[in-house]
């Protein structure tokens, strides 16, 4: 489009929706939380081409995008920019690091072992393929099975050890994270916070995705506590409606500013502009060298002054 | 006097014409001296008597031939030297002998034979002559067909060509194995490296014969990465399969199926192109009529040529494959002035994409279908479509959007714009060209010309066709003028253009100055 208009929608671009949820990928629905918690208005578009993209989900505001994939995460990018951050006064306590590294590690692990080995990837056709024919479906199945299963260590040799490991660490974090939670409405007293959303995602997904011969969803289904929570919230924030622009839980800046973003480099390393100018440089002199080269050898050898005729083809 | 209705003599001594002789015999009437080589029978000397009775009756046809048709009927197509080559491969190939009724038909239809046969590149030599029928059967001659199989079936070499759809030339280095199973089939493998950091490997099987259709059948597996990060933030892969499914001298007819992927290593795309990132299915079938009477295809001095591209893809039973209309036309003359080889060279061309399927008029076409402007070649080679304009650079005009934004602390903000290609796009131009005064550089095919273009691309899709309108289309066209020299060599056509640019429109990457073009055929 010509001609350039920031404009103030903020938009999430995320995976498809399925299973009564407003994405079904279980990477794109922490941040879809995150901005609900935060009741921040914003749109939400998908992307249903790009199964094993790890950008998605991506935040973006005319010409500010925040990817998944840099600064830790959509949520941290969001929190970092200034965007929302429902952490500002929590990042320092010493329970917040632990809980976030119980869901961040071991909850984490666990919902991707059984979306890909567990139940042996039974859902993912309706999460990520849906939009993709059959074949291109297939070979991406069996590509993010197997960085699945690389990321968590799984092998012949320690397949079971890791499955048991694995079920182990999830039964004893729902336990810590029920005796944290208790009837409180969210994990840190009255407000929201990134790990809230972390941990209503990771839940939603486990109840209302997986197949109910789930381990995972067996082992959740046991503390009644985490499900009233997940139900509370989801009432609340999920199924409301999310037109109506309330004044956010926590204050941040009324005129959007980027507070604090940082020069973001490159993924690519950045030469410096003298090397660049040196092989653009080197690269002209040696297309100048081969080009001169070559018409020597055309243009002194007689080249052709006649241009080849067309011959009449009988049919 | 003998019956100008009668054959050859069916004495076995007649002279046996070959195929090469008579093309010098055949085409040229003025000639007096009538060239012949007489084959002489299983190794029997030939007496010297024998020999002017030869040359005595080989002029009595020849004078026959000039005065009237001389009736005759193929009575047998004798193959030989086809150790590996099936007989029908061959015979296919030389059924327009059998149709020949005349001695004077006979000849011209061996040089056809001969030249379809050289077409297969299986041969390193082919020699087609006429001898006298069974003596039983009056009025009946046998051709033979002697071939030679290449000895060695693997050859290799390297060129450069321009692929219209990369919008650059590109080096290629193939390696063919010939006739592995005896039906003219050749294999390919091709390596292909562009200036726009594209690359292709492939794998290719040509069959001259398939299955009894009149058309060749080539088919091709390919994994090609084009970059485009540096003009509209993407890079794309594909894995492809195609078959050529007609291929004859103005209709092609092209099947492709392939697994195209987009990606953004940078992550710097703007909104449109980050929207379009992802794997896509492409199932089309392309069909290409090319009419091209121009005398030749990067000097035209005369001539017209016609050509029209017609792809429709989503042709596949799943609903998910990408689904897209694409039509392009190109129509060019070339006018003789008639001093110095001069040339006046006209072109229009124009393209329209759009995608079918329910929600099309609101769904974004794809990307890599759409169309852009601009490059380094020259408009005047570039057969097939909307592509080129002298002063643009690559993707250099047309719809653009602004990319990610990023906070350069040196710079204070960088300014960034993908573009994004367009759904219809039109251009035009005219180019005068002529020979200049001095003799060393005609000799060499130096040349000079002065030239005029004009183009334009806008967006339909995604509902832009509501702010589509043929008034502000045409005030918002782009425009150059220029003169420069053109030297052709043995790889490529080459253009050191002045370029002034006479409109463009904001953030178009383009300037006035001196601006190089590399073409191929």
């Amino acid at each position: 489009m010509e001609g350039d208009q920031e404009t103030e929608v903020y938009t999430l671009v995320a995976r498809k929706p399925s299973f009564d949820l407003p994405t079904a990928c279980p990477n794109c629905l922490p941040a879809y939380i995150y901005l609900k918690l935060a009741k921040l208005p914003f749109e939400l578009a998908f992307n249903s081409t790009f199964p094993d993209s790890d950008e998605l989900p991506y935040f973006e505001n005319g010409t500010y995008v925040a990817y998944n994939n840099e600064d830790g995460g959509v949520i941290e990018k969001l929190k970092k920019d200034g965007i929302v951050n429902l952490d500002a006064q929590l990042q320092s306590l010493p329970e917040y690091l632990s809980l976030k590294a119980l869901i961040a590690s071991w909850l984490e692990e666990a919902l991707t072992y059984e979306i890909w080995v567990g139940t042996e990837g039974i859902s993912t056709s309706k999460i990520y393929y849906s939009d993709l024919p059959w074949v291109i479906s297939k070979v991406l199945f069996y590509k993010q099975t197997y960085m699945a299963k690389n990321r968590l260590g799984i092998t012949k040799e320690t397949a079971e050890q890791r499955e048991t490991q694995i079920y182990k660490r999830a039964g004893e974090a729902y336990e810590a994270l029920s005796t944290r939670l208790g009837e409180q409405k969210f994990l840190f007293e009255d407000r929201p916070s990134s790990l809230d959303a972390f941990l209503l995602s990771h839940m939603l997904f486990i109840i209302q995705v997986l197949p109910e011969t789930s381990v995972l969803r067996c082992k959740l289904l046991e503390h009644n506590n985490l499900v009233r929570y997940a139900e509370k919230l989801k009432a609340e924030f999920l199924e409301a409606s999310s037109s109506s622009p309330s004044p956010p839980l926590h204050s941040f800046p009324s005129s959007f500013t980027r507070k604090g973003s940082k020069p973001k480099s490159k993924p690519k390393v950045e030469k410096t502009e003298e090397e660049k100018k040196f092989k653009k440089r080197a690269r002209f002199f040696i297309a100048a060298q081969f080009l001169a080269v070559v018409i020597y050898l055309s243009v002194m050898g007689g080249g052709s002054s006649d241009e080849p005729e067309y011959e009449d083809e009988d049919d | 006097m003998a019956n100008p209705a009668e054959t050859p003599d069916p004495n076995p001594s007649t002279p046996k014409l070959e195929s090469e002789e008579i093309e010098e015999i055949n085409g040229d009437e003025e000639e007096e001296e009538e060239e012949y080589e007489e084959e002489e029978d299983d190794g029997k000397p030939q007496t010297r008597e024998d020999a002017i009775a030869s040359r005595i009756q080989a002029a009595s046809l020849f004078r026959r031939m000039r005065a009237a048709p001389v009736p005759v009927r193929v009575h047998d197509v004798i193959v030989k030297g086809n150790e590996k080559t099936k007989d029908h491969v061959i015979e296919a190939e030389v059924d327009v002998l059998r149709e020949a009724t005349t001695l004077q038909e006979l000849l011209k239809a061996s040089k056809v034979a001969n030249f379809n046969l050289q077409a297969l590149d299986i041969f390193d030599s082919v020699k087609i002559t006429i001898d006298s029928g069974p003596p039983e059967l009056p009025g009946t001659t046998n051709v033979v067909i002697h071939v030679v199989e290449s000895k060695s079936p693997i050859t290799g070499q390297i060129g450069t060509f321009t692929k219209a759809e990369a919008r650059s030339s590109s080096l290629e280095g193939s390696l063919k194995y010939k006739n592995i199973f005896g039906y003219g089939d050749i294999w390919d493998g091709s390596l292909a490296y562009g200036c726009d950091h594209s690359a292709e490997v492939g794998l290719g099987m040509y069959l001259p014969r398939f299955r009894g259709r009149p058309t060749p059948f080539t088919s091709r597996v390919y994994l090609s990465t084009q970059e485009w990060l540096k003009f509209s933030s993407y890079k794309e892969r594909a894995l492809g399969l195609s078959f050529g499914l007609i291929a004859s001298k103005y209709h092609e007819l092209v099947y492709t199926t392939a697994w195209r992927n987009l990606i953004d290593p940078s992550q710097m795309a703007s909104t449109s192109i980050r929207r379009q990132l992802g794997h896509n299915l492409v199932s089309a079938l392309k069909y290409t009529f090319k009419f091209d009477k121009r005398n030749s295809p990067l000097r035209p001095t005369r001539g017209y040529s016609f050509i029209s591209t017609s792809q429709i893809g989503g042709l596949a039973p799943d609903s998910r494959t990408l689904r897209f209309l694409r039509q392009e036309v190109d129509l060019r003359y070339a006018v003789p002035l008639g001093f110095y080889r001069a040339a006046l060279n006209f072109g229009v061309s124009g393209g329209i994409t759009f995608p079918w399927g329910s929600g099309y008029k609101s769904r974004a076409s794809y990307v890599p279908e759409r169309f852009f402007l601009g490059g380094n070649i020259s408009p005047v080679c570039s057969l097939g479509g909307p592509s080129a304009l002298w002063g643009f650079k690559t993707r250099g005009l047309g719809p653009n959007e602004p990319r990610r934004e990023v906070q350069d602390e040196e710079n204070g903000g960088t300014y960034e714009r993908d573009f994004v290609g367009g759904d219809v796009a039109v251009t035009a131009f005219a180019d005068l060209s002529f020979d200049f005064p001095v003799k060393w550089f005609r000799d060499r095919g130096i040349h000079g010309h002065v030239f005029a273009c004009a183009g334009n691309m806008a967006e339909l899709s995604e509902n832009k066709y509501r702010k589509f309108s043929g008034p502000k289309f045409l005030e918002t066209f782009r425009s150059s003028v220029g003169a420069g020299i053109v030297v052709p060599t043995s790889l490529f056509r080459m253009e050191l253009n002045y370029c002034h640019i006479l409109k463009k429109q904001e953030h178009d990457r383009a300037k006035s100055g001196l601006f190089m073009t590399f073409s191929t055929s």
